[in-house]
């Protein structure tokens, strides 16, 4: 029997915002612990939410990106429950009104048109941050991420494969960054995944037991995480212990390479949702959807069909570039001071990529100016480097950010292209070798590429290996 | 009872006018505090060091010539569920005996905008939930007009404390009727504002939707002058008005009320209202008659069924108010548990009195799955009916008018072991929080055994003015002695 | 109106609340009587009441994205049990 997979997501993204969702506190990461709180984020008894109009802006933002429809009236609900990382135990989130809702995500996925249809796109606050001692009885509490406001983006039910949901956050985190919504840092966790995954018989109906899968820090750990727990659903089913499958809530553990089941929060599970006394509902207009809407950045795919378009990448590089948007942002302005696109297709395509995976780098940490790249480019293509010296230069620029011209000058790796120079150079390979001269006097026209070599050499290979054939030619 | 009372009205004109200091002022109030509180138990809290510090300044700003503010001096207490900078804050509960607010809430900045001068934190029913201030953790405040007798209940100590003299005004807060049911108990004046109209930034939790923070004095002078204090829109409470606010209520209280439309609700004669409080409220009517005023009989037919939906609204809201006492980062923890699930149930448990975790329970179960659309939406869909109604009067008529509360004070000890009962209490008052509008309480009369009676005014949203003006003209025209 | 215990005690555990059986029998009762009072409203119409239309002209109230600083921060923390530098400690807490 052959099993069919389905996968949704639920994706929390931080928002792009300086204050927190309902006080003026911080929203920098890495700060002193407990250093951005304030009476309201702690939940002290008397304090009341204010909703920062950015966070409001932001949803909408993501909702369109998403052909989400906006919803124009908006409530905030009370989702209760008890844990000491919620100061208030509960979460300010939102119910039945989302935001947004009704959107979708198109791609290609091996062969398979991929459409999956957004349910929703609400707001809420996050909640802050456990740490437990390992050697003592204790657990440690940093307030500094409750009320760091939060969107929740809940697909359908509509991938079929770890690699589908894979490329389906991928393309999720783009937008989100190309729309500045969110910086979505998986390392810093300000994006977080969960998947529901469950398999059925292809050609089931209905969906089979679903599980839910938390702590997912990575696209790799979602693919492996996804994929084990793929595994062990079907191997379940395949020798009739489908049973065994019960809705439940199972921790990646990357370390051990499997998923556990969690110890649920609190015995009893009714979040008891009840309409946000303490705010008044959010009124959208429709004229603000429509600001917004107009003001959106270009998004990836669309970008990426620009550059097949206007600088006529193949399809494949333009999305390795628009998939980063920084590193697509470098390729265009490199463009724009002047390089081809060609030329910088090839250099951030090849070069920059290999030294950041290298140095396990992101294209945040790029420092080289897009300038010093074209100029870069302009160096070998006047002739002035070769292009083996130009990627000595490239490497040196990256790491220390100064200008192709004083590295060029330090390691003086100048091409000698005085017509006076090589003359000198070129005359006396001639007189030292005199045997290959005759030997190509008499027809054996490989001797020269033997002088060529000889030339480089006298000149450190600094010498143009096309004006030194065409000299040698000459003097032959 | 005493004679040695001032009127905030007159210790602001008076410190202005230089007849005597604040610190002398004050002074006196700590020291007639002193004498009587040992016997009514309306404080929580005495703010003595602070208070005359508070005083000097004042008298410094006078003395420099410097502008003072319209409470200049003046002695207030607050209601101990209001946070104040560095004074203990309980809510009448053992789980925040120990807690100590690191910020103001708003009126407590306003009050001291104006140079009042807060003097302590008065008892109440732990988490205002209660109508005879027997909730209270801490003590049982006594009636000042018969010690045997409760305050009435929430905000009990700052109404005895008013009724005492031991201060001309406090501020109380009102969810079901937590100032006028113990306004009318202890016979002074007792305002519920508009919903929205004062912040309750730093109003401990009950109700959210319900709760509201108003002003007890002895004359309606005097709560027109707390109410211009306190009220006003703030940044830091999304729930507060975002209108127009009237500048002055003092200014405008000497109008007469000739031609003013009073509505009164066949529903607030109806059983259980004590023969006596009736009396006193149809005599009441004849005055308001003889004022000028045109008096009709109406009907408001969701009236008499807005106490269970109140419990339920207000227990639902408590229940996730109250969720955040957990013993985690402040308040009461208990001494034994093995993991921290305990930690948070016994604290919870230990700290919490009897009719708080009934209303927690309650109002756990009116939002639990399964039953939230049978008890919470419903009885949210009765408030917006009962909001139509009020709105139908409105259309017509200026005020309400009604009894405040449907019984006299009753005995300590009496009615706290039946909790319907003692709910029933507050069955005039509880709508008016439905409705979001405001209401005062004033004394109409007394009972044959000089037991106060109160008489219920609501107005209309924002209809402050129009509710102060006549209360102030009943107040002149009946010159009740208590 | 009929509650039974069972329901009673499994409020308790979602509010974090411990009851003897006692307790848990006189709240069963009391929440059997407030309940059945409540239900006095049934004979009112209240299925085409909308509790999601908001009027129209409703402003919503929002803050500007502007940081503010709360700066005593020994003050905030001051009614914690205890600190472990600026963190709360409080017992293991095991996920
Ligand atoms: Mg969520
Ligand atoms: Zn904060």
């Amino acid at each position: 029997m052959n099993f069919e997979t389905v996968i949704g997501l639920e994706i929390h993204a931080e928002l792009y915002t300086k204050s927190k969702i309902f006080c003026g506190c911080s929203t920098k990461f890495a700060s002193k612990p407990n250093e951005n709180t304030c009476p309201v984020c702690i939940g002290l008894p008397g304090t009341l939410p204010v909703l920062n109009e950015e966070v409001v802006r932001l949803a909408v933002k993501a909702g369109t990106a998403l052909n989400c429809r906006i919803n124009n009236v908006n409530k905030l609900d009370r989702k209760n429950y008890f844990y000491p990382d919620l100061p208030k135990a509960y979460q300010i989130s939102q119910y039945d009104l989302p935001m947004c809702s009704g959107g979708h995500v198109e791609f290609e996925c091996e062969e398979r048109h991929v459409r999956v249809r957004i349910n929703r796109i609400h707001i809420e606050e996050d909640a802050g941050k456990l740490i437990h001692l390992e050697e003592e009885p204790f657990s440690l509490i940093d307030y500094n991420r409750t009320g760091i406001p939060l969107i929740e983006i809940v697909s359908e039910p509509d991938i079929r494969s770890p690699l589908e949901a894979v490329t389906y956050l991928r393309i999720l985190k783009s937008i989100l960054e190309y729309g500045e919504i969110s910086d979505c840092r998986m390392e810093q966790g300000s994006l977080r995944c969960d998947a529901n995954i469950s398999v059925r018989p292809v050609g089931q109906k209905e969906y089979g037991t679903k599980v839910e899968l938390k702590n997912i820090n990575s696209f790799r750990e979602l693919q492996k995480a996804l994929e084990k727990e793929e595994k062990r659903q079907i191997e379940l089913y395949r020798f009739g212990e489908g049973h065994k499958i019960v809705q439940e809530t199972r921790r990646w553990d990357s370390g051990k390479g499997r998923t556990v089941p969690m110890r649920s929060k609190g015995e009893a599970h009714d979040y008891r949702y009840f309409p946000e006394p303490d705010l008044m509902p959010v009124i959208i207009k429709e004229s603000t959807v429509d600001e917004i809407r107009g003001s959106l950045p270009e998004m990836p795919y669309e970008k990426a069909a620009r550059f097949v378009e206007e600088y006529r990448l193949g399809e494949g590089e333009a999305e390795i570039l628009v998939g980063d948007k920084k590193l697509s942002e470098f390729f265009e302005s490199t463009i724009r001071e002047g390089a081809s696109p060609k030329a910088a297709a090839n250099w951030v395509l090849g070069e920059l990529l290999r030294i950041m995976n290298e140095a396990d780098l992101s294209s945040a940490d790029i420092t080289m100016k897009p300038a010093y790249l074209h100029r870069l480019i302009s160096l070998v293509e006047s002739g002035t480097i070769s292009n083996t010296a130009a990627k000595e230069v490239f490497k040196e620029m990256f790491e220390s950010g100064g200008t192709p011209e004083d590295i060029v000058e330090k390691k003086g790796l100048s091409q000698i292209s005085s017509k006076k120079d090589l003359e000198i150079l070129v005359k006396k390979v001639l007189e030292d070798n005199p045997k290959s001269v005759e030997d190509y006097r008499n027809g054996k026209t490989q001797a020269a590429g033997y002088l060529v070599g000889q030339v480089m050499k006298a000149s450190q290979g600094k010498a143009n290996p096309q004006m030194v054939r065409d000299l040698l030619m000459r003097e032959l | 009872m005493q004679s040695d009372y001032m009127s905030a009205w007159d210790i602001s004109k008076g410190i202005a006018e230089k007849k005597f200091s604040a610190v002398e002022i004050v002074e006196s109030h700590i020291k007639r505090i002193k004498e009587r509180d040992g016997e009514i138990g309306a404080f929580l809290t005495l703010c003595e060091d602070e208070a005359l510090a508070q005083a000097r300044e004042v008298d410094e700003k006078i003395s420099g010539g410097r502008p003072v503010g319209r409470l200049a001096g003046v002695p207030a207490a607050i209601k101990d569920n209001m946070c104040t900078d560095g004074i203990r804050t309980t809510c009448a509960s053992k789980m925040l005996e120990d807690f100590i607010p690191p910020y103001n809430a708003t009126v407590v900045e306003r009050l001291l905008d104006e140079d009042a001068v807060i003097i302590g934190k008065t008892n109440m029913d732990e988490f205002a939930m209660g109508s005879s201030t027997e909730n209270s953790a801490f003590r049982i405040t006594k009636n000042p007009r018969d010690i045997t007798r409760v305050p009435g209940g929430s905000s009990g100590g700052s109404a005895a404390a008013v009724a005492a003299d031991m201060v001309p005004v406090t501020l109380g807060s009102d969810t079901g009727g937590s100032i006028r049911q113990p306004a009318a108990f202890c016979g002074v004046v007792g305002l519920k504002p508009t919903y929205g109209l004062v912040s309750r930034y730093g109003l401990i939790a009950f109700g959210s939707s319900l709760d509201q923070i108003g002003p007890f004095s002895k004359t309606v002078l005097d709560s027109a002058l707390m109410l211009e204090a306190i009220q006003g829109k703030d940044e830091r409470d999304s729930t507060s008005y975002r209108g127009e606010y009237q500048k002055s209520y003092t200014d405008s209280l000497g109008k007469d009320i000739k031609g003013m439309r009073i509505a009164v609700p066949k529903e607030f004669f109806m059983d259980g209202l004590d023969d006596e409080i009736a009396a006193s409220v149809q005599e009441s009517i004849k005055c308001f008659e003889g004022l000028g005023a045109k008096v009709d009989e109406i009907s408001l037919p969701a009236a008499g069924d807005g106490l269970s939906a109140y419990y339920i609204i207000s227990s639902a809201e408590a229940s996730s108010n109250l969720a955040r006492y957990d013993g985690i980062r402040y308040g009461y923890r208990a001494k034994d548990y093995t993991n921290i699930d305990e930690l948070m149930e016994m604290s919870r448990s230990e700290a919490f009195g009897t009719e708080v975790k009934r209303r927690i329970m309650l109002g756990t179960y009116a939002l639990s799955s399964g039953y939230y659309d049978e008890y919470y939406n419903r009885a949210q869909k009765f408030r917006k009916v009962l909001k139509g109604q009020f709105e139908d009067v409105f259309r017509s008529y200026d005020l309400i008018l009604g009894p405040t509360s449907p019984v006299l004070p009753f005995k300590i000890g009496e009615r706290n072991s039946d909790p319907l009962q003692m709910y029933l209490a507050d069955v005039y008052t509880i709508i008016v929080n439905l409705v979001g509008v405001p209401a005062i309480s004033i004394p109409c009369g007394r009972s044959t055994e000089g037991l106060p009676v109160g008489l219920q005014l609501i107005g209309p949203h924002y209809g402050e003015l129009r509710i102060l003006q006549a209360a102030h003209a009943f107040e002149q025209e009946i010159k009740l002695e208590l | 109106m009929k509650i039974s215990r069972e329901d009673v005690a499994y409020i308790a555990k979602l509010a974090k609340l411990r009851f003897s059986d006692e307790e848990l029998d006189r709240l069963t009762r009391e929440f059997e009587t407030i309940l059945t009072h409540f239900h006095s409203i049934d004979r009112m119409d209240l299925e085409n009441v909308d509790l999601d239309k908001v009027p129209v002209d409703q402003q919503s109230v929002v803050r500007s994205d502007e940081k503010t600083v709360f700066e005593d921060k020994k003050k905030l923390f001051n009614n914690a049990k205890s600190m472990r530098e600026t963190y709360i400690q409080v017992p293991k807490i095991i996920e």
